[in-house]
């Protein structure tokens, strides 16, 4: 299990910077958008390290019996590679239709803007793409590529909008030791009140089942 | 010479109610359950310590660790990674379990005591008549006291109204649906959701209590986490959601006669040649999951209850005799999910209040069933899986870039991400959403296998693909389609239809079919004494209601029928 601090210190920058901008894609704000220069240190979602969500759950998904044993199969780096040869794919072929930036720790992901991030996620999505040139366990396995873009997707939404990012210091430690450090970022902009013991909200009961003996009937 | 009378495998929807039913038989059972177990003495911190092996009496149930594990967190409780509710060893430090899936999609299935019910939505309707009768070897009529008892002892009762019943039954009326106060449901209409969840504390809107003395006592606070762990009651056994680890389990355990061992996962059944009944089931071989020991023990019988998933599973692994149907035929009700955004001020017209409070109260309370068509529930989730599920999990891609449906009730279908995704959420407490489940048609070549190279720890992994008949995709569009008008005449302003990936897999059916692989009673035609109880023997996907009832009167019935034969 990875420890926040040393993890920070030690993933390789070029994987930060691809899921940093997915994402900044999926879950950027209005506010970010206008924002000239597009600065993604500024932006509310990368704040919150949900990119570290996304390779923690990745690397920390899949094991399976390979020679003597059981053995982790981590799945950030190949599934970054992907976004970044999906990207590469997207540029060659003409579709951007944004300006970009100068590739970010060699991202062309990153170097996309935000919605040309997600025009190649699409065109991944749809397999507009060459299959064969995409990293194992992707590369001709166009199954896969659709699962992984929507599951990206979701695991997105789920990072940022539960109370993940809010484990802060302990958010990338084994799950029994992490702890809340403050009150969640992302249910404070929907105005979810978080956990509750109850709601005095009972506005009665449309229907009710009454039980004698074996039957029931319903009033 | 055996080690008990029968052994059952897993303790989820349908193995905890074998366990209870053959217990209070008479006959003494041992239950192997792969994952943890959690609110029990023996265990008291099971994510990270081995513990104990066997639990067996009523006495070692500790709601003092229950309610300390169950915290509420959707993200600790619901990561389907490292959660407490995960499919996968207990050994949080681990990897979940891996099914190969190749497509779009998801597994939402738990390991543990209690299985998948810890977080289940407790619906617990009857099949749709319709879709037994002249279809199954059984009639309806024959499940009916098998309902009513497991109806009494979970027990089921119709929800509360909260808000957002109130404006789902306020839609309803409005789109022409009518009420429906039956139990068979055999027309089309509306009604609250029979839930397993006990009544709402009587004292709720008296303030004299606290919510902290609420929270301890008997009865549903509507304290909205039924998906993130109930953890409303003063005892592990008075819990206000039902799962099975806190009703049928504290059940098994007082008849004296049950025992079980969690953190063990059965990787075979052992069978033998009798020269009066030929092959029977002997006994199983598991795996604990801690220290990686095989173990066996025997039995006079063996019921199978680890889901649609591993029970075919283990019969492949387990190289029991061939059978076409083995892991044929999966039903999965094809599920959809829609949500619709209302203004504070309509909300204020109607209801009285400026929002849905999509938080509050059970987290499905209503539902318009369609017989033939399937059914819509009202059901809100907590934000991160609110978020996922409506705006993020689609087979329709990216709605930014596909161009919109025209003349559908629904202004998005799709994936909605960036600052179209941020508007939206601002609206997450006036936003109702609804669960879709369709009368899904049971097809041979949607099936479980078992991966001719790939292992874990447990053996050959398995392979699921599901497509969906054309008549069952055209049932959801219309399902959709009902379920969207229902919020428009509610007044909804923005509607979406997330489409969700038809391998959404929550209500898994049928890959052990009644009458292909079990006979009548549920037992294997293949292999004597080797019975089923899970979800897998269903025929079909029983016309689209939700399948957990329906299992655990099936698990009665044959808890029943398996006594009678080999213990009479």
């Amino acid at each position: 299990m990875k420890q926040a601090k040393p993890f920070a210190e030690s993933a390789d920058p070029l994987l930060i910077e691809t899921f940093r901008a997915l994402v900044e894609a999926i879950c950027r704000d209005q506010q970010m958008r206008a924002e000239p220069d597009d600065s993604i240190k500024a932006d509310a979602a990368s704040q919150l390290q949900v990119h570290e969500y996304l390779i923690w759950v990745l690397d920390h998904s899949l094991s399976l019996v390979m020679g003597m044993g059981l053995t982790v199969i981590p799945q950030a780096a190949a599934t970054a590679t992907l976004l970044n040869v999906g990207a590469s794919q997207f540029i060659a072929a003409g579709k951007a239709q944004d300006p970009q930036r100068a590739a970010i720790q060699g991202s062309s992901f990153a170097s996309l803007s935000p919605t040309d991030r997600i025009r190649t996620l699409s065109m991944l999505e749809n397999l507009i793409c060459d299959l064969g040139a995409l990293p194992v366990p992707y590369q001709n396995n166009g199954e896969l590529v659709r699962f992984v873009v929507d599951y990206l997707t979701r695991l997105t939404m789920f990072g940022y909008y539960s109370e993940w990012s809010a484990y802060g210091t302990s958010r990338l430690a084994t799950p029994n030791e992490r702890e809340l450090e403050h009150f969640p970022d992302g249910w404070k902009q929907v105005e979810y009140p978080g956990v509750a013991l109850g709601y005095r909200a009972l506005s009665g009961y449309l229907l009710k089942i009454e039980r004698n003996g074996g039957e029931s009937t319903i009033v | 010479m055996f080690d008990a009378d029968v052994i059952v495998i897993g303790s989820g929807g349908g193995g905890a109610v074998a366990a209870k039913e053959l217990g209070e038989a008479g006959l003494s059972v041992l239950v192997l359950e792969a994952g943890p177990w959690y609110g029990n003495k023996k265990w008291e911190n099971p994510n990270s310590e081995r513990g104990a092996e066997w639990s067996s009496s009523y006495d070692d149930l500790d709601v003092g660790i229950y309610k300390r594990l169950y915290n509420s967190l959707e993200n600790n409780m619901n990561d389907r990674a490292s959660g407490v509710f995960r499919f996968g060893p207990a050994d949080r430090r681990r990897t979940p379990w891996h099914r190969v899936m190749r497509q779009k999609g998801d597994i939402w299935q738990l390991s543990g005591v209690g299985g998948t019910t810890q977080h289940y939505w407790t619906q617990s309707p009857r099949a749709f008549p319709a879709a037994i009768d002249g279809i199954w070897p059984i009639s309806y009529n024959t499940l009916i006291p098998y309902y009513e008892k497991v109806e009494a002892t979970l027990p089921v009762h119709f929800a509360p109204t909260t808000p957002k019943e109130e404006l789902f039954y306020y839609g309803a009326k409005k789109a022409g649906w009518s009420l429906n106060p039956t139990l068979n449901v055999t027309t089309p209409g509306y009604r609250p959701n029979p839930n397993a969840i006990l009544p709402t504390n009587k004292h709720l809107m008296n303030r004299d209590y606290s919510m902290e003395e609420l929270s301890n006592m008997e009865g549903c606070t509507l304290k909205g986490h039924c998906v993130n762990g109930c953890s409303v009651g003063p005892s592990v056994d008075k819990i206000a959601k039902r799962s099975t680890h806190v009703s049928y389990v504290p059940l098994a355990l007082k008849t004296g006669n049950v025992s079980i061992r969690p953190n063990s996962y059965v990787i075979k059944i052992l069978t033998a040649q009798d020269p009066k009944e030929g092959l029977r089931a002997t006994g199983v071989q598991f795996r604990d999951t801690w220290t990686g020991e095989v173990g066996e023990l025997s039995a006079q019988a063996v019921v199978m209850a680890g889901g649609c998933i591993e029970t075919p599973r283990l019969w492949l692994n387990s190289e029991l005799p061939y059978n076409e149907w083995v892991g044929r035929g999966l039903t999965n009700h094809c599920f959809d999910w829609v949500a619709g955004v209302f203004d504070e001020k309509e909300l204020m017209s109607i209801l009285g209040k400026p929002a849905v409070f999509p938080y509050v109260g059970h987290t499905s309370g209503a539902r318009v069933d369609v017989p033939g068509t399937g059914i819509f529930q009202v059901s809100c989730l907590s934000p991160g899986l609110m978020s996922y599920l409506t705006y993020g999990f689609s087979e329709a891609g990216y709605a930014g870039v596909n161009p919109p449906d025209s003349g559908e009730p629904w202004d998005i279908r799709g994936r909605v991400v960036g600052p179209a995704l941020k508007e939206l959420m601002l609206n997450y407490s006036r936003t109702m959403t609804y669960l879709l489940l369709t009368d899904d048609e049971t097809l041979y070549r949607n099936r479980v296998e078992v991966d001719p190279v790939l292992r874990d720890e447990n053996g050959p992994i398995p392979v699921i693909s599901y497509t969906p008949s054309k008549k069952t995709l055209e049932r959801r569009h219309q399902l959709a389609r009902y379920a969207c008008e229902t919020l428009k005449a509610a007044g909804a302003k923005t509607i979406i239809r997330s489409d969700t990936p038809f391998s959404f897999m929550l209500h898994l059916e049928s890959t052990m079919r009644m009458g292909h692989v079990v006979d009548a009673n549920c037992e294997a035609y293949q292999v004597n004494r080797l019975f089923i109880a899970d979800n897998s023997v269903h025929f079909n996907g029983i016309g689209g209601p939700n399948p957990t009832l329906t299992t655990q009167a099936l698990a009665t019935r044959t808890a029943e029928k398996l006594a009678l034969k080999y213990f009479q």
